[in-house]
C-alpha cells in the first residue's frame, strides 16, 4: 500500500482516498464538519486544513489544503500540528462560532456536538466577537424534525442529504454570506422515512429529532449496540438509554448493511422498548396501550391461576410428560422475531421432547418496499425498508422451519387438532388463528412479551424477554449473522425466552441448562449445522456471514 | 504627452464607427478568421492557433493574469464522448472594472471574432457569453450581433466553407459578483446557485456539464484577432517581459477624465492617473490609488512611481488584477472607503466558506466600529487578525479578494485608523 506521512507517522492510504479519509482509517483525527463519509464532498467549511510540506516531490504547498478533499500521494508529508496548521484550524472554529448563540446549555445536541467537542479541543474560553449575532429563528420542518437555524453552522449536510440519497431536495440554501441559510422552500415540511438521520448528520443542535428534543442530556446516556428488528435488513444500531429507559435508537455504522443510515420506523421502535409496570410495553405506543406481560400464568380455561414461575412449570411438567409419553400430536408456531437460538431451543424440544417437526413460521415476502425516485444516482437508502418486517426470517429457514403464507396453510399443515401448541411470539397475531386455536389445540404454551390475543386465549402463559432485554442472534436478508444483547433489564417477573426454553426440556429430562442466548450460540456453534463455527464473542458488532452461505 | 497604444480600441477611437458588422468588416475585421478558417491563405490549425496565442505570452485580462496560450493547452485536443466548451466571462463585476462593458457595448464583433477563434482552437462547437444580467442592454447589443453572424454565415454551420460548426448562446447573469470566478459561473451557467467549485477538478476536467471547459474574459478574447492577424511576435513585442501586448485600464474615481483607456503593459501607472486621467480634480492632491479593482490591496501616492503590469504591481505589494484603477483624493476618509469595501464583500460573499461567511461579517463590524470612532490599536490588530486568517484559506479566490485589501487599508495607512480610535 503506498504510504504518506501525517506529522512523520507513516498512514497507508488506497488509491483515491483522500487525506482525511486514509487519516480516519488510521485513527487519527482530523476535526471536520461539512466530511461526511456518506456524502459527496465540498471542502467548506475550512475546518480540516492541514500543512503539505511536501506533495511526495519534494515540493511543499503554498497554502493550507483541505484535507477531506485532497488525494493522499505517496510520500507526500503533512502536518496537522505545525504552527501553521493549528493557527488555521484555530480561526476557524473561531468564525464558526461568529454567529452561534452557543445556547449549549439548553441544547439537545450539547454533549455529541461536533462544534462543542471541537471548541473545547481549540477554543479560548474568551470571545473577541462581541457583536450582535444573526438570529434567523426556529421552524417546523417535518413530522419528525425541528429545526433551529440559529445553530447552523452552514455545513450543507442536510442538503447534500436531501439531494443525493433522498432525492426529495427538501433542503435549499438561501441568502448568501453571513445570512445563508438552509431550510426547506416555503412551509414545505419533510415527509420522507430516512428524516432521523438528518439530526443525526446535522453536526449541531440545528436538527432535532422531536422524540428526542428535551428528554435527556446526551452525555448521560448508556449505549448499547444493537440491531434493528423492524425489518429483515437488520440495521446496525445503537440503544442510547439511561436508569433502564431507552430514549432514542441511532444509526451504528456498518458498511456492510446500513451504512450510516437508520430508517423512521426503526428509530421510533424505542417507544415500545421501555417498560413501565402496567402501563406500557411492546405495541404500546400512541392510541395502541397494550400491557407487558409480567407474571407467568397458568389459567383453567379462562380462569387464571396465580403461581409464580415455580407454580406454573410444576404445573405444566405432568402435562407435557403424559403427552409426550402418549405420542400425542405437537406442533409450534414461532414468529421471526424470535432469536436463533430460541428457535433452536424450540425445534429440540419438540424434536427431542416429542418427536414432532411440526414448527412452522408466518413467512413474509422480502423486498424492498420503496422505489427510488427516477434520475436519482445512489439508491442505497431506498434499498433498505424491506417488506418482511421482522429480522429473522433467513435464522428461521436456515434452522429448517417451515414458512407458511397464511393461517389456511398453517391449517392444512397441522392436519388436525393437536394435543399441544407451543407459541413463541406473535405469529399471525392479526389474523384470526389465535382466536380461532381452541379448535386447533388443546393446550396452548405461550412465550411471548406483550398482552395480545395470544396472550388472552393461551392456557399457559410465559413472559420473556424482548430484543433489547437479552443475549442472541439474528440472520438478515443477505445472511449475515449479527448479535443482541440487553440494553436494559426486563421485568422482574420475565425470564428469558432461552431459560424458559430450557425449563420445559428439562421438564422432559432432557438435560439443558443454558445461561443466556450466548451459550446456546456457543452449543449451535459446536455442532454440525448452519451455524457451524460461529460463537457470540466471533460474531463482533460488525456481524458474520452465516457459514456456508454468501 | 503620452499616447494610447491603439490595438483593441482602434475602431472605437474612429470618429463615427458604427460598430456593426459592416462598419467592423469595412476595418478589417474578420480578417483573422478567414485567415485561419479561409481556404485562400490555407488556414491554420486549431493547434497552429493556440500556439500563436501561447507564443504572443497574452495573459488572461480577467484578473489573475494565467497565461491564456497555456490554459487553452490543458483541454483535450480531439473531444470525443464529451464536447469541449469555450465560455466568455463578461460578468465583469470588480468594483471599479468598467473596460469590458466598453468593449462590448462599442465593438462587440472584435470580441466575437477573438470568441469563434478561441473555440476553434479549442474544437468547441457551442460556446457562450455569460453577460451581467443588470446589462441587458449589453446583452441585446451582443445577441444583435450574433444575429448579424449567422446572417453572413459567419456563425453556423460550415463557417467559410471550413467545415467548422459553432453555435453562440448570450447567457444573462444573475445579480451576484461571485458568479464572475469561472466555476461558480459555470454553476449560474446550468441553472444552479452561483457558488465556487472546489478544485480539482479543473475546468478543463470538468466544466461546464462536466465537460472540458475554459473560461476567459472578454478582453483576454479580444486580443486573438491581433494575433493571429500580426503574428505573436509582433503581440510579444509589446509590454514588457512576461506581461506583453496592451491593456484597457478603466480609471475612476477622483480624476479629471475617468474611463477606458488602452496602454502598453508596464506603462506608468503614475502616468496613468496624470496623463490619462487627466490627473486628480479640483485641484486636490492624491491621497491613495487602488490599482486593480476593490479586491486589490491600497497603495499610497510615493509607490506608484512604476510600470503598471501584472509583475511590476504585484512586487509593489498589490495588484493589476481587472485593470481597474481607482483614483481617491486627499478629502477621501480611508475608513469609509474600508467600510464600503467591507460591505460589499461581507455582501457578495457566498458563504459556504466558513472563514469567508464568517470572517467578512465580522470584519464589517470591525470597521464599523472605527467609523463610529470607537477604535482602539486592539480592534485594529483584530482586522489585521481576522483579515489574514481568511487569507488563503477558502476554497476560491474571493477569501483573498476580501482579506488582502483589508489587511492593506490598516497596514498603509494606520494613521487613518488611529484618527478614529475612542478617545
Ligand atoms: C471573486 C471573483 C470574481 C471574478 N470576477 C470576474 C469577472 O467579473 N470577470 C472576469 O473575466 N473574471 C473574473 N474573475 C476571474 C475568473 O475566475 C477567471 O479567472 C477569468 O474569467 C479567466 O479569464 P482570463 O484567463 O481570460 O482572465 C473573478 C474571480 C474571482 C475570484
Ligand atoms: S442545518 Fe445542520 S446539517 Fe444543515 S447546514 Fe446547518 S449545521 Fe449543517
Ligand atoms: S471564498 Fe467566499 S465566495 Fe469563495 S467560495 Fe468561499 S464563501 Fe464563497
Ligand atoms: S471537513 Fe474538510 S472542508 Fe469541511
Amino acid at each position: 500500500m503506498p504510504t504518506f506521512y501525517l506529522d512523520d507517522q507513516p498512514v497507508d492510504f488506497k488509491q483515491g482516498e483522500t487525506l482525511l479519509q486514509a487519516a480516519d482509517r488510521a485513527g487519527i483525527y482530523i476535526p471536520r464538519y461539512c466530511y461526511h463519509p456518506g456524502l459527496k464532498i465540498t471542502a467548506q467549511c475550512r475546518m480540516c486544513l492541514v500543512e503539505i510540506t511536501d506533495m511526495g516531490n519534494g515540493r511543499g504547498m503554498p497554502r493550507l489544503q483541505a484535507s477531506c478533499a485532497t488525494p493522499a500521494a505517496e510520500n507526500m508529508r503533512i502536518s496537522i500540528t505545525s504552527e501553521k496548521a493549528l493557527n488555521a484550524q484555530k480561526t476557524v472554529n473561531e468564525f464558526q462560532l461568529v454567529n452561534h448563540p452557543l445556547d449549549c446549555p439548553i441544547c439537545d445536541q450539547a454533549g455529541e456536538c461536533d462544534l462543542q467537542d471541537i471548541s473545547f479541543l481549540y477554543g479560548t474560553g474568551r470571545s473577541e466577537m462581541n457583536y450582535e449575532k444573526r438570529v434567523s429563528g426556529n421552524r417546523d420542518v417535518g413530522t419528525f424534525l425541528m429545526l433551529e437555524r440559529n445553530r447552523c453552522i452552514q455545513c450543507s449536510r442536510c442538503e447534500r442529504f436531501s439531494r443525493d440519497l433522498v432525492g426529495t431536495h427538501d433542503f435549499a440554501v438561501f441568502n448568501r454570506s453571513h445570512e445563508v441559510s438552509f431550510d426547506t422552500y416555503g412551509d414545505h415540511r419533510i415527509v420522507h422515512r430516512f428524516q432521523g438521520n438528518l439530526a443525526d448528520l446535522c453536526p449541531v443542535g440545528a436538527i432535532t429529532q422531536r422524540d428526542w428534543r428535551f428528554r435527556k442530556r446526551a452525555w448521560k446516556l448508556k449505549k448499547t449496540p444493537g440491531v434493528c428488528t423492524t425489518c429483515s435488513t437488520g440495521c446496525n444500531i445503537t440503544l442510547d438509554s439511561h436508569q433502564n429507559h431507552i430514549y432514542r435508537i441511532s444509526p451504528r455504522e456498518n458498511l456492510q448493511v446500513n451504512r450510516w443510515w437508520l430508517c423512521d420506523e426503526g428509530r421510533i421502535n424505542f417507544r415500545g422498548l421501555n417498560y413501565h409496570p402496567g402501563s406500557s410495553g411492546p405495541g404500546a405506543g400512541p392510541g395502541k396501550k397494550t400491557p407487558r406481560l409480567e407474571e407467568p400464568q397458568l389459567k383453567a380455561r379462562g380462569k387464571a391461576r396465580d403461581g409464580g414461575w415455580d407454580g406454573v412449570l410444576e404445573a405444566l411438567a405432568p402435562l407435557l410428560k403424559e403427552v409426550a409419553a402418549a405420542k400425542g400430536s405437537v406442533a409450534a408456531l414461532a414468529d421471526t422475531h424470535a432469536t436463533n437460538e430460541e428457535l433452536f431451543l424450540l425445534k429440540t424440544l419438540l424434536a427431542e421432547g416429542f418427536g414432532s417437526d411440526k414448527l412452522f413460521f408466518p413467512l413474509q415476502k422480502g423486498k424492498a418496499e420503496l422505489r427510488a425516485p427516477a434520475g436519482l444516482e445512489d439508491t442505497f437508502l431506498y434499498s433498505l425498508i424491506n417488506t418482511d418486517k421482522s429480522p429473522n426470517t433467513a435464522g428461521a429457514q436456515a434452522l429448517g422451519l417451515k414458512g407458511l403464507d397464511g393461517p389456511d396453510a398453517l391449517k392444512g399443515a397441522l392436519g388436525g387438532k393437536v394435543k399441544i401448541m407451543l407459541v413463541l411470539g406473535s405469529p399471525w397475531e392479526d389474523d384470526p388463528i389465535a382466536g380461532d386455536i381452541s379448535t386447533l389445540a388443546d393446550l396452548v404454551i405461550y412465550l411471548g412479551v406483550g398482552g395480545n390475543a395470544w396472550s388472552k386465549t393461551a392456557d399457559v402463559v410465559l413472559p420473556g424477554f424482548t430484543h433489547a432485554e437479552k443475549y442472541g442472534s439474528f440472520v438478515n436478508r443477505n445472511n449475515l449473522v449479527q448479535r443482541i444483547r440487553p440494553a436494559i433489564s426486563p421485568p422482574p417477573q420475565a425470564r428469558d425466552q432461552v431459560r424458559t426454553l430450557c425449563s420445559l426440556l428439562g421438564a422432559l429430562d432432557r438435560e439443558a441448562n443454558h445461561a443466556d442466548g450466548r451459550d446456546v450460540l456457543a452449543a449451535l456453534g459446536a455442532a454440525e449445522g448452519p451455524f457451524k463455527g460461529l460463537n457470540w464473542e466471533a460474531l463482533g458488532d460488525g456481524g458474520m456471514p452465516l457459514p456456508g452461505k454468501g | 504627452m503620452a499616447q494610447e497604444k491603439l490595438l483593441l480600441l482602434k475602431n472605437i477611437r474612429t470618429k463615427g464607427y458604427a460598430a456593426d458588422l459592416a462598419a467592423y468588416r469595412a476595418a478589417g475585421g474578420y480578417k483573422a478568421l478567414e485567415k485561419v478558417l479561409g481556404k485562400s491563405q490555407g488556414g491554420m490549425t486549431p493547434a497552429q492557433v493556440t500556439e500563436a496565442v501561447k507564443a504572443s505570452g497574452l495573459r488572461g485580462r480577467g484578473g489573475a493574469g494565467f497565461p491564456c496560450g497555456l490554459k487553452w493547452t490543458f483541454m483535450p485536443a480531439d473531444p470525443k464522448d464529451k464536447p469541449n466548451y469555450l465560455i466568455c466571462n463578461g460578468d465583469e463585476s470588480e468594483p471599479g472594472t468598467f473596460k469590458d462593458h466598453y468593449l462590448l457595448m462599442n465593438d462587440p464583433h472584435l470580441f466575437l471574432e477573438g470568441m469563434i477563434l478561441g473555440c476553434y482552437a479549442l474544437s468547441c462547437h457551442h460556446g457562450y457569453i455569460y453577460i451581467r444580467g443588470e446589462s441587458m442592454y449589453l446583452i441585446h447589443r451582443v445577441r444583435k450581433a450574433i444575429d448579424e453572424l449567422y446572417a453572413e454565415k459567419l456563425l453556423g454551420s460550415n463557417i467559410l466553407g471550413s467545415g467548422f460548426d459553432l453555435d453562440l448562446t448570450v447567457h444573462p447573469g444573475a445579480g451576484a459578483y461571485i458568479c464572475g470566478e469561472e466555476t461558480a459561473l459555470l454553476d449560474s451557467l446550468e441553472g444552479k446557485r452561483g457558488q465556487p467549485r472546489f478544485k480539482p477538478p479543473f475546468p478543463a476536467q470538468a466544466g461546464f456539464n462536466g465537460c472540458p471547459t475554459t473560461v476567459n474574459n472578454v478582453e483576454t478574447l479580444a486580443n486573438v484577432p491581433f494575433i493571429i492577424n500580426n503574428g505573436p511576435e509582433a503581440f510579444a513585442k509589446l509590454g514588457t517581459e512576461g506581461n506583453s501586448g496592451t491593456q484597457l485600464v478603466s480609471i475612476s474615481g477622483h480624476v479629471q477624465k475617468p474611463g477606458v483607456y488602452e496602454v502598453e503593459m508596464g506603462h506608468n501607472l503614475k502616468s496613468l492617473i496624470e496623463d490619462f486621467g487627466g490627473g486628480v480634480r479640483g485641484g486636490l492632491k492624491l491621497k491613495a490609488i487602488i490599482p486593480g479593482g476593490a479586491s486589490s490591496p491600497i497603495m499610497r501616492p510615493e509607490s506608484i512611481d512604476i510600470p503598471y503590469d501584472f509583475d511590476s504591481v504585484m512586487k509593489a505589494g498589490s495588484m493589476r488584477g481587472s485593470g481597474a484603477l481607482m483614483v481617491f483624493d486627499e478629502d477621501t476618509s480611508i475608513i469609509e472607503l474600508a467600510n464600503r469595501t467591507i460591505r460589499f464583500f461581507n455582501h457578495e460573499s457566498c458563504g459556504q466558506c466558513t472563514p469567508c461567511r464568517e470572517g467578512t461579517f465580522w470584519l464589517k463590524n470591525l470597521i464599523r466600529d472605527f467609523v463610529d470612532n470607537a477604535g482602539s490599536e486592539e480592534l485594529m490588530q483584530r482586522v489585521d487578525r481576522v483579515a489574514g486568517s481568511i487569507l488563503g484559506n477558502t476554497i476560491c479566490a474571493f477569501g483573498d479578494a476580501a482579506g488582502a485589501p483589508m489587511q492593506a487599508f490598516g497596514r498603509v495607512f494606520p494613521e487613518e485608523f488611529r484618527k478614529h480610535f475612542l478617545r
